[in-house]
């Protein structure tokens, strides 16, 4: 849509000079996600067959998908293009403003806010609302579609973060003491004060989670839907106050003072990884929405990109930064002072480099930088105020009114609430790679003695299967009842024998154990006493 | 040939005969088999006396086994002494073994058995070896002399001929010459032939068709012998069972075999393909109601008539025209009518007759109700009674008393009876509540009618009622009057009221319940109580009346507060006087918050410092304006004191702030009432202010210094500055141990004991030659797999990474256990779940293919056999089932049937 509207400077995609069926081949392989397997390999000869239609069941439905993506999602992300000598990030938003159409210009604004404070900002995720909260206690909501101020209030306190829950009828914001939940009218309807006072907040959409991590480190999982503190984990790393979730998997990533970066899941009390991302504190951190690639920078004048695949640096760049944010296509602003700039990938593999930047008015401070999702328009929080620049190719062209309208109704939103709800995953989801469930289990540790718990359930179902075993049928006189139940009993003792062989083994064990300690004790007391009899003897 | 010989060579001819497949050969083909059709048998005298001897060998052979080897013993015996090949002849003139020759052919199935179960001690293994056995028993006895016989025969034929010179024919009808011996008896049914009796009654089809001879059917019958005779081959013995159906079962593999290899294709396809429908052919028959209907047939005479009716072809032929005629047939007779009018009468009456049954049932009622009715009636009309007449209010009175007089005469209601002495008797506590509340009822009527009736003129009653009156009255009085002289005429009148209390308080009941000890010990605590506050109504009252005398009305206040316990009529007052006071003066009104705030009764002296209070309370008030003050406390003044008024609460409010903040009401013009009259929102607001993060001061010092013409540094705060250089501090070491803590903790090392010294040897032992060889091994080992299981974690190679390893019990669930079936390596299956298959992630065009279940079958379809079709075995079966998933209805497959092909084909391979 608004792509179309970058006309003149975007030149026609790429994409269609190449060979339509080149295109259509990346787009397939792009649905099949990945080789299929590899059925020469196979003796099954069933297997094999089955396996075989299935491949060729996955093929056509990856057909279809690329070929329904081809001819219904025509809109391709535009981009700046510098003729001759030209730079692209010579570009001034001025002369875009004045390039693209009307609708599109009016999305560039600057508002001057000077009283309250640093601003910082969040959007819904299709997009359509901004949640503004200035750090003197300004929060508001817009409407930027329309641009009309939905509630503006004063909470007459110290507001640090602020965010929207799964929709934009409720937010979040991070107070002075605790933080608290609001609704579009300004009603407070929570105060988290389990929370602390927290630094940043994030929300995780799909699992309706509040992750929050407050002054003293702690990081706290809340479900939003039924309010339960879902966990509260110390990191002990001190005072952090950087924060993201990774949109791919829900791994919340903190940036910490000493340089390190955590990522963290709701289920498990220690750090899923702990990396040494910088030398200096980190100031910022984002992930793109590929969920593979981090951007990271520390105090020390570095910016790196990671590889969350294999833990690795892509690219170490020079320069602070802070704020960073990915765009829905992967372009990555960096904000630093009273400039923001922006990065693009321009060659595909992760090197980034420099694609535009803007600068405010010398003195403003940007506090953070946020892309408007399917619009080509980057939200500057800052400290006199909000400012809104077009940034060409990094909003998705094409929305999925099942992932996120931006021009849902009422009724729409409603219905989706209730469809997200249902949707809802559980915390125990979140992992690294969210793509191994339904795997295999990975195989644990093998233990040398299987646990109390786990024998007893053993010697149970060993019982219950000599209890059911059939018995035979033998001639008259030993058929009788009372014959063919001692025999069940003999079977059950005869089952059960090993298990209670084994239990006194272990009890003997632990008495010879206990008696020897005691032994040792016992010893040990002699000797001191003697030892200190004889002191005083000589004493 | 000794006997001995002989009858082993007969064994070996026995055991030889099993191996020797030839021994057919020997009597050509007539002689061999068994079992030889009649018209056969009727040419066999010809032969016979060519194999005379052969025969009666070949007889003995066939006949009983005792039979057998007397013949060859007496056969031997004649060879044996005499050495002659005599007793062919003599034999032959034995007639009897003529006709055992011809009874060899009769018992064959006899002589199988004999033959199994005697002769060949050896059972039978095989077939072939039990064909053999008979075989060779049928030809052991000939083959026994065979070659010596003939040699005999054939010497003696060409000796004769050299002899005589005559063609060998006529010597080779020789035998036939048969000598006759006559029998003893004569031949008769009475006296059976030798040979009948032996069992060889042996008749022939040609005797049978004797009988019939020159009758017209016999040619016929005839003609068919001819042929039978003329189409005369040699049969085949038939095969034993065992082998019959050895073959037969062979012959049925082959033919299964074929039957079911054509249908392999088939099943391949249905196997192969990923999912098999059955519900192509859903036609159940019958849909609609008119189908349905159309096959009804009338069974029942009803069903008959009904259809005869329907079915009139009259009525038919006049639904097709214009309906006229219908009217017609639709004539009913007058008796019809009548007798239909008739009917309903009859119905309408019985109906009738019974309502009016119901009716008078419904009216009747039970004794009780009668009963309690009519003792309703008598209460009604009594009261009634009472209350208008006074002579039925005397006769009333009468009944009661006579009553009573007999309640004290008979004690009906006392526990005397039968039931309530039994019950007491078993104790009332251990009864049912019906049970004791009826006791209790009972005696509370004895109770009631043995009470000594008060009079009516009972004096503290009466007084009571007067008083109240009174009361009443001066109420009213009050109430009209509202002056202040009626005040203190109330008060004096109060007075003299309690002084009465108190006086009629000191008469004690000296009898009855309440002169029981505890009885009188709380109602003397209660007169204390009551006259102790009538004390002090008396004092208040005094109070009162020298207050009102010195024109402070407002005290009297006081005196209701606290004399409102005594007096329920007295309520009212101080509301009222209240009011009237709110009309004299404001300053009363604060005093009367004051009362409401301490209820204790205040001194005349605490009243004047009270005064003092209030040209305070009155000298702030001018001072500051109370403005929004006033709702505020309007509010809270109610909510303590609901019945004070709008104007005192304003006052109140005074004295409310100057308890709050009690050093403004102690110096009134020391501090300025501004401050401590805050606007509360505004208070905290300043709060907020005071309050507020050290840190935002600092960002608010940052938002001053970023209009600096200095972008790009930003001066940090101190906490950030403190927190920077602490940060820093060799942080890549500090990370490295934290990662070896982490691994000691995940993977951790190798216990120690065993390096204990001595520890699984001698000390000495030990410092002599170092470790024991198996603790330095274990520990080798320990150390490897620990090394190992570090290299295989993800972070080995990072040096900056750790990540954690530990598995999530709760994740647990979203795993699978174990590989499902039919996968055998984990990359495999895993690749196969890679693609989503819901709605969601794939078009619509597949999404129906991706989720089809393996057999696709509505309810109620009948899963009929599979049908045979020709399937090209070389095609790709898979594709064609996706290709036309619906477009080939053919494609069925019926997994119980081609279980059962299957399953025939197994068993015939076993069998075969």
């Amino acid at each position: 849509m608004e792509d179309d509207k970058d006309s003149e400077l975007i030149s026609p995609p790429v994409a269609a000079k190449k060979d339509a069926l080149d295109e259509l081949d990346s787009k397939v392989k792009k649905y099949l996600r990945g080789s299929g397997t590899d059925l020469e390999g196979l003796k099954d000869k069933k297997l094999k067959g089955q396996l075989a239609v299935r491949e060729d069941l996955y093929g056509k439905s990856a057909k279809a998908a690329a070929k329904a993506e081809k001819w219904l999602m025509p809109s391709e992300e535009g981009y700046l293009e510098a003729e001759g000598l030209e730079k692209t990030w010579r570009i001034k938003q001025e002369s875009i403003i004045q390039e693209v159409d009307i609708l599109s210009s009016r999305k560039a604004f600057d508002m001057i806010l000077p009283d309250l404070g640093p601003y910082t900002l969040d959007y819904t995720s299709n997009g359509r609302y901004m949640a503004v909260a200035g750090r003197k206690g300004h929060l508001a909501i817009i409407d930027m579609h329309s641009m009309d101020l939905i509630k503006e209030m004063q909470v007459r306190e110290t507001v640090r973060d602020i965010t929207f829950l799964h929709n934009e009828l409720i937010f979040a914001a991070a107070q002075k003491k605790y933080p608290c939940i609001y609704n579009r009218d300004g009603v407070e309807l929570h105060s988290l004060k389990e929370h602390g006072a927290t630094l940043k907040l994030q929300f995780l959409r799909n699992n309706f989670l509040l992750a929050s991590i407050n002054k003293f480190g702690q990081l706290h999982y809340q479900d939003m839907t039924m309010g339960e503190m879902v966990a509260n984990y110390r990191t002990g790393l001190g005072r952090c106050d950087v924060m993201q979730v990774n949109r791919w998997n829900a791994v919340v990533g903190l940036g910490h003072s000493c340089g390190k970066v955590t990522m963290w899941k709701p289920t498990s009390s220690a750090p899923l990884v702990k990396m040494l991302c910088h030398h200096g504190a980190i100031t910022a951190m984002a992930f793109h929405p590929g969920g593979h690639l981090m951007a990271t920078a520390g105090q020390e004048r570095r910016i790196k990109l990671w590889d969350l695949r294999k833990f690795e640096v892509l690219h170490t760049y020079t320069g602070n930064a802070k704020s960073l944010e990915f765009s829905q296509k992967g372009l990555l602003a960096v904000g630093n002072g009273s400039s923001v700039q922006i990065w693009r990938d321009q060659s595909g593999d992760h090197k980034y480099s420099r694609y535009m930047s803007h600068s405010m008015v010398k003195g403003y401070q940007v506090q953070k930088v946020a892309f408007r999702a399917y619009e080509d328009v980057l939200s500057i929080g800052h400290s006199m105020g909000l400012s809104s620049i077009l940034v060409p190719g990094s909003g998705e062209p094409n929305f999925d009114s099942w992932v996120a309208n931006p021009f849902e109704t009422g009724r729409q939103r409603r219905e989706k609430e209730v469809h997200s709800l249902l949707d809802k995953l559980p915390p125990e989801t979140i992992m690294l790679d969210p793509t191994s469930i339904g795997n295999v289990r990975p195989e644990k540790k093998k233990k040398e003695q299987p646990t109390k718990k786990e024998s007893e359930a053993e010697m149970q179902a060993a019982i219950a299967a000599a209890k059911s075993a059939p018995l035979k049928n033998k001639t008259k006189g030993r058929n009788k009842p009372s014959k063919r139940e001692k025999k069940k009993h003999e079977g059950i003792a005869r089952v059960k024998r090993p298990f209670l062989d084994q239990q006194m083994k272990e009890q003997q064990q632990l008495l010879k154990k206990k008696q020897r300690i005691a032994k040792i004790r016992s010893c040990q007391n002699l000797f001191g006493n003697s030892s200190r009899s004889s002191s005083d003897i000589i004493s | 040939m000794t006997e001995m010989q002989k009858m082993k060579k007969r064994k070996r001819n026995a055991k030889a005969g099993k191996r020797v497949k030839g021994s057919r050969g020997f009597g050509g083909t007539k002689s061999g088999g068994p079992r030889l059709p009649n018209s056969l048998l009727s040419q066999f005298p010809v032969l016979k006396p060519h194999n005379g001897g052969l025969g009666t060998d070949g007889n003995a052979g066939v006949d009983d086994e005792d039979i057998n080897s007397d013949e060859g013993e007496i056969g031997g015996l004649d060879v044996y002494e005499y050495d002659e090949p005599m007793p062919e002849e003599e034999s032959m003139k034995n007639r009897r073994y003529d006709h055992v020759d011809n009874f060899e052919y009769e018992l064959p199935e006899k002589f199988e058995d004999s033959n199994v179960s005697s002769d060949d001690g050896e059972e039978e293994e095989d077939y072939r070896g039990f064909k053999d056995i008979k075989r060779s028993s049928n030809s052991d006895v000939l083959s026994g002399n065979e070659t010596e016989e003939e040699e005999d025969d054939a010497r003696h034929d060409r000796m004769l001929q050299r002899i005589t010179e005559l063609p060998a024919e006529v010597f080779e009808s020789r035998p036939q010459i048969r000598n006759v011996v006559s029998e003893a008896y004569l031949e008769s049914e009475y006296n059976p032939t030798r040979d009948i009796l032996d069992g060889s009654g042996h008749l022939t089809i040609q005797d049978l068709l004797n009988p019939v001879q020159g009758k017209p059917v016999y040619a016929e019958f005839r003609k068919r012998m001819q042929r039978l005779n003329k189409k005369s081959l040699t049969l085949q013995p038939p095969l034993p069972k065992v082998a019959q159906e050895n073959l037969e079962r062979e012959v049925a593999y082959e033919r299964s075999k074929k039957d079911v290899t054509k249908w392999e294709p088939l099943v391949k396809r249905n196997r192969e393909a990923p999912t098999i429908f059955f519900d192509e052919d859903i036609n159940l028959g019958f849909s609609t109601v008119g189908a349905i209907t159309s096959e009804f047939e009338p069974r029942t005479d009803f069903e008959k008539k009904m259809a005869a009716l329907v079915h009139d072809s009259k009525v038919a032929e006049a639904h097709k025209e214009d309906g006229a005629k219908l009217l017609e047939l639709n004539k009913i007779s007058l008796e019809d009518v009548k007798d239909r009018q008739n009917r309903l009468a009859k119905m309408r009456s019985l109906l009738f007759r019974h309502e009016m049954k119901a009716k008078h049932i419904k009216k009747i009622k039970s004794k009780t109700f009668h009963r309690l009715l009519k003792k309703d009636k008598e209460k009604r009309r009594t009261s009634i009674d009472v209350q208008m007449d006074p002579e039925a209010a005397k006769e009333l009175a009468m009944k009661q008393e006579f009553k009573r007089a007999e309640e004290r005469l008979r004690l009906k209601h006392k526990n005397n009876n039968k039931w309530a002495t039994r019950i007491l008797k078993r104790g009332l506590a251990v009864q049912d509540e019906q049970t004791q509340a009826a006791i209790s009822e009972q005696l509370h009527q004895h109770a009631l009618l043995t009470r000594k009736m008060n009079s009516m003129k009972d004096s503290s009653s009466g007084e009571d009622d007067e008083r109240s009156d009174e009361d009443d009255d001066d109420d009213d009085n009050l109430d009209l009057g509202m002056k202040s002289d009626m005040a203190s005429k109330l008060l004096t009148k109060a007075k003299e009221k309690t002084f009465e209390v108190m006086e009629d308080e000191d008469e004690m009941p000296k009898s009855g319940v309440f002169s029981l000890p505890f009885m009188t010990r709380s109602l003397a605590k209660k007169s204390e109580d009551a006259r102790a506050e009538a004390k002090v109504a008396l004092e208040e009252y005094d109070l009162a009346l020298n207050q009102h005398d010195t024109d402070v009305p407002n005290n009297l206040n006081k005196g209701t507060s606290s004399g409102r316990r005594v007096f329920g009529a007295s309520i009212k007052q101080p509301e009222e006087s209240s009011h009237v006071n709110n009309n004299i003066g404001r300053d009363s009104d604060d005093e009367d918050f004051e009362t409401n705030k301490n209820v204790n009764v205040e001194s005349a002296r605490s009243v004047s410092l009270q005064k003092g209070v209030q040209i305070d309370i009155d000298k702030l008030n001018e001072e500051f304006d109370v403005g929004q003050d006033f709702e505020s406390f309007d509010h809270l003044v109610r909510g303590n004191a609901p019945k004070t008024t709008y104007e005192s609460a304003v006052f109140a409010s005074g004295s409310w702030t100057g308890k709050k903040n009690p050093n403004v009401a102690g110096s009134t013009n020391g501090k300025s009432t501004g401050v401590a009259q805050h606007d509360s929102s505004y208070d905290n607001l300043k709060d907020a202010d005071d309050n507020d993060d050290p840190e935002s001061g600092e960002e608010m010092v940052d938002g001053i210094l970023s209009s600096s013409p200095k972008p790009d540094y930003e001066l940090p705060s101190q906490a950030d500055l403190i927190r920077m250089a602490f940060a820093g501090d060799d942080v890549e070491q500090e990370f490295e141990q934290e990662k070896i803590e982490v691994l000691n903790e995940e993977n951790p090392e190798p216990e120690k004991t065993l390096s204990l010294p001595g520890w699984g040897q001698w000390t000495s032992l030990q410092e002599k030659y170092g470790l024991p060889s198996w603790i330095t091994e274990e520990r080798e080992n320990a150390k490897r797999r620990r090394d190992e299981a570090l290299s295989k974690r993800k972070d080995a190679h990072l040096k900056n990474v750790i990540i954690s390893e530990k598995i999530n019990k709760k994740a647990e669930n979203l795993h699978t256990k174990t590989l499902p079936f039919p996968y055998t390596s984990k990359e495999v299956f895993e690749q196969s779940i890679r693609v989503p298959i819901g709605p969601e992630y794939n078009p619509v065009t597949s999404i129906v293919a991706l989720n089809r279940p393996e057999v696709v079958k509505t309810t109620g379809v009948i899963i009929k056999p599979i049908k045979f079709e020709e399937v090209n075995p070389h095609e790709k079966g898979s594709e064609q089932n996706l290709n036309s998933k619906r477009d080939t209805p053919k494609v069925k497959k019926n997994k119980p049937n081609n279980g059962k092909v299957i399953k025939t084909t197994k068993t015939a391979k076993k069998k075969s």
